[in-house]
């Protein structure tokens, strides 16, 4: 059974979010705040994490930083506001997936069911290693090594960096990214921006032109050989 | 009659006053030379005819019965001048012209027969003439025929010199205030080009008072409004983003609840189920509401515009919707460069609007020419009657067509933000009859090729 952390401040929205993911068969918990949340996060590790950004005391985006820091856990975002500016934060923080409420029970499931999927790379059997240059990708191992230090990144960024090692040179467009990776059919483009920005900061030298994973004007995203 | 423009009447103002400031120097000086030079012509001709008088007296004096014309004929007159002599009425030249006597008048005949001498201007054959009377005895008097062919002439060169100025000082008062109003207007096209600025989004533009010293009030005035605008605009975004947030928070909870409720749903008595049911729709359809009237709400927008698969995104939503994808007849074509997001929930919505009035869309055609992306949904309904179609596309407006009352589920705000979608991208949303019946819904979409 999975279990899933609920960081939410408004007590009927998490008592309603738990009892009805316990439904949907997860081990559902809740915390009123981002502390608390933190706190019961370390006690015992759940395997998803949403998180509602307005929260007293520390609020959703540090919470966010704060969870990544020592953690790849999902996290989800399940907040009101809809402000570009608002989900590119959280995004940036360190979320993995940004949904605006009210969300359906049955597209919450639905995401987290995505999120959990295990990177699955056709080649991985055959190929235990993919290299790009001095990159190197190993989908069994859920390992990436830059000049053979290991990088860390999280689970999403990894199938990421998987789905367009699996097609080296060849341009993979935003929504075929969001289909591969967040299981969405027509989403929100703004999520693989910011992941592939996130990845950047980890796998390119320096602020310059990226090298490796390289953006094709109007068409989507490749990764260099 | 339409008011012309400041700029059109300063230059008509600066020309008309150069005109009638260079047209009376010029008429002043033309007056002024003319009679200066007429004035010089005649005393010349009176000293001339006098000298001719005197030669004349002398000559007719030397005998009893002297040869007149011989007389005349000494005297040196040139081309311009013609002498006569009146001796009791009887008319004496140096040719035999006495034909110029004719050009005496009468006047001046008299007042020379009373011993006056006397000077007259007269106009001759067509040409102006100036006669001198010089009596020499009381039944001798000396005429001077003198032609002013040369100073007319002369006169009508000034003229038209003088003209030419008139009218080439206008057009130079034309190019002074044409070249005027652009320096007056310029601090007034500063602010409509930042006016413009602030439409197309930039709200942090302000005018720089210090520029335009002479505009200190208008500047002043104009940032002030702009502050005021956009401090009001920003009551309105937060208005709308606390309003999203009060709102979608309970619809959270009821989502949720509902959800836990659905799953129970045939552990319940009939009648909670249905009640469970009711909740269960109408929360659906708040939840769609409220996404609507949010929607709408941020109309100012502008699109954010990317390359677009346009029938990749068609075939998207018609599957979210269960509606065979293979209804959708695009052309082939680049990607369109349109915002995804308003363009998908555009295509949505028509696809909504004809399940609930039309019977489900029967086609959906996609069309990219000449930059203008257009978009057609088809349904075989029983069409918008012409008293609906100019006001379909406002908020809350439900199809009254015969029969067709309208499925509950609608939220009434679907067209309404079909057409705030296509003004986002300046195009128009507009519905006709479907040749074979039914409505036809068509979306112009400028812009489209990057």
């Amino acid at each position: 059974m999975s279990a899933v952390l609920v960081i939410e401040d408004d007590d009927r929205i998490r008592l309603s979010l738990v009892l009805a993911l316990e439904d949907e068969g997860y081990a559902a918990t809740g915390a009123p705040t981002a502390e608390e949340g933190l706190a019961a996060q370390r006690r015992s590790p759940a395997d998803t994490v949403l998180v509602d950004l307005m929260l007293p005391g520390i609020d959703g985006f540090e919470c966010i930083r704060q969870l990544r820091r020592s953690d790849d856990v999902p996290i989800v975002v399940i907040s009101a506001r809809d402000d570009t500016h608002d989900i590119v934060a959280a995004l940036e923080a360190g979320a993995d997936d940004y949904l605006v409420k009210p969300v359906a029970v049955k597209e919450l499931t639905a995401r987290l069911r995505a999120l959990r999927r295990r990177a699955r790379v056709a080649l991985a059997a055959e190929v235990p290693v993919l290299a790009f240059g001095d990159l190197e990708i190993s989908p069994e191992a859920g390992e990436v090594r830059l000049r053979g230090e290991p990088v860390a990144v999280t689970r999403t960024e990894f199938q990421l960096l998987c789905e367009l090692a699996e097609h080296p040179g060849r341009v993979l467009s935003r929504q075929q990214l969001l289909q591969r990776v967040w299981g969405y059919d027509g989403g929100d483009e703004r999520l693989v921006d910011v992941h592939v920005g996130r990845l950047r900061q980890k796998i390119e030298d320096g602020a310059g032109a990226p090298r490796r994973l390289v953006t094709v004007r109007g068409l989507g995203y490749k990764l260099q050989r | 009659m339409k008011r012309a423009g400041l700029r059109v009447r300063v230059i008509a103002g600066f020309a008309a006053g150069a005109l009638a400031l260079s047209a009376t120097m010029a008429l002043v000086s033309f007056q002024v030379v003319r009679q200066s030079l007429l004035d010089e012509r005649e005393r010349t001709a009176v000293r001339a005819a006098y000298y001719d008088a005197s030669v004349v007296r002398a000559g007719l004096g030397t005998s009893r019965d002297p040869d007149v014309v011989a007389v005349l004929r000494t005297l040196d007159t040139g081309e311009n001048r013609r002498a006569l002599l009146q001796r009791d009425n009887e008319w004496y030249a140096r040719q035999a012209d006495t034909g110029a006597a004719v050009a005496v008048p009468p006047e001046l005949q008299r007042r020379a027969a009373e011993g006056v001498p006397s000077v007259q201007r007269v106009r001759a054959d067509g040409t102006p003439t100036l006669v001198v009377a010089v009596p020499l005895s009381e039944s001798v008097v000396f005429y001077e025929v003198d032609s002013l062919r040369e100073l007319e002439h002369t006169l009508s060169v000034l003229t038209v010199v003088l003209t030419l100025v008139a009218v080439s000082t206008a057009f130079l008062g034309a190019g002074l205030g044409w070249y005027a109003s652009r320096y007056v207007l310029r601090p007034l096209r500063r602010v409509a080009d930042a006016a413009e600025e602030i439409a197309g989004g930039a709200s942090k533009y302000r005018l720089d008072p210090a520029a335009e010293p002479d505009l200190g009030r208008l500047t002043t005035s104009f940032n002030h409004m702009v502050d005021e605008l956009s401090t009001r605009l920003e009551r309105d975004r937060r208005f709308a983003a606390d309003v999203s947030h009060e709102l979608r928070s309970p619809l959270q909870t009821l989502a949720a609840a509902v959800s836990v409720l659905e799953r129970r749903r045939d552990q319940l008595d009939d009648r909670t189920a249905t009640a469970a049911g009711l909740v269960s729709a109408e929360v659906a359809r708040f939840q769609q509401l409220v996404n609507d009237l949010l929607e709408l709400s941020r109309g100012d927008r502008p699109a954010e515009r990317v390359p677009v698969d346009l029938p990749e995104l068609a075939g998207q939503v018609c599957r979210e919707r269960g509606v065979d994808p293979a209804i959708v007849d695009a052309a082939p074509g680049g990607p369109w460069c349109v915002d995804r997001r308003l363009v998908g929930q555009l295509l949505g919505n028509l696809l909504d609007n004809a399940r609930a009035y039309g019977g489900g869309a029967v086609a959906v055609r996609l069309r990219l020419s000449d930059g203008v992306g257009t978009i057609e949904v088809d349904d075989e309904g029983p069409g918008v009657s012409p008293e609906d179609k100019p006001l379909i596309f406002d908020r809350f407006v439900r199809g009254r067509s015969a029969g067709a009352r309208a499925d509950t589920a609608g939220t009434g705000l679907g067209l309404a933000l079909v057409a705030q979608h296509a003004a986002a991208h300046g195009g128009t949303a507009t519905v006709t009859d479907r040749p074979g019946g039914g409505a036809r819904f068509r979306v112009d979409l400028p812009g489209c090729t990057p």
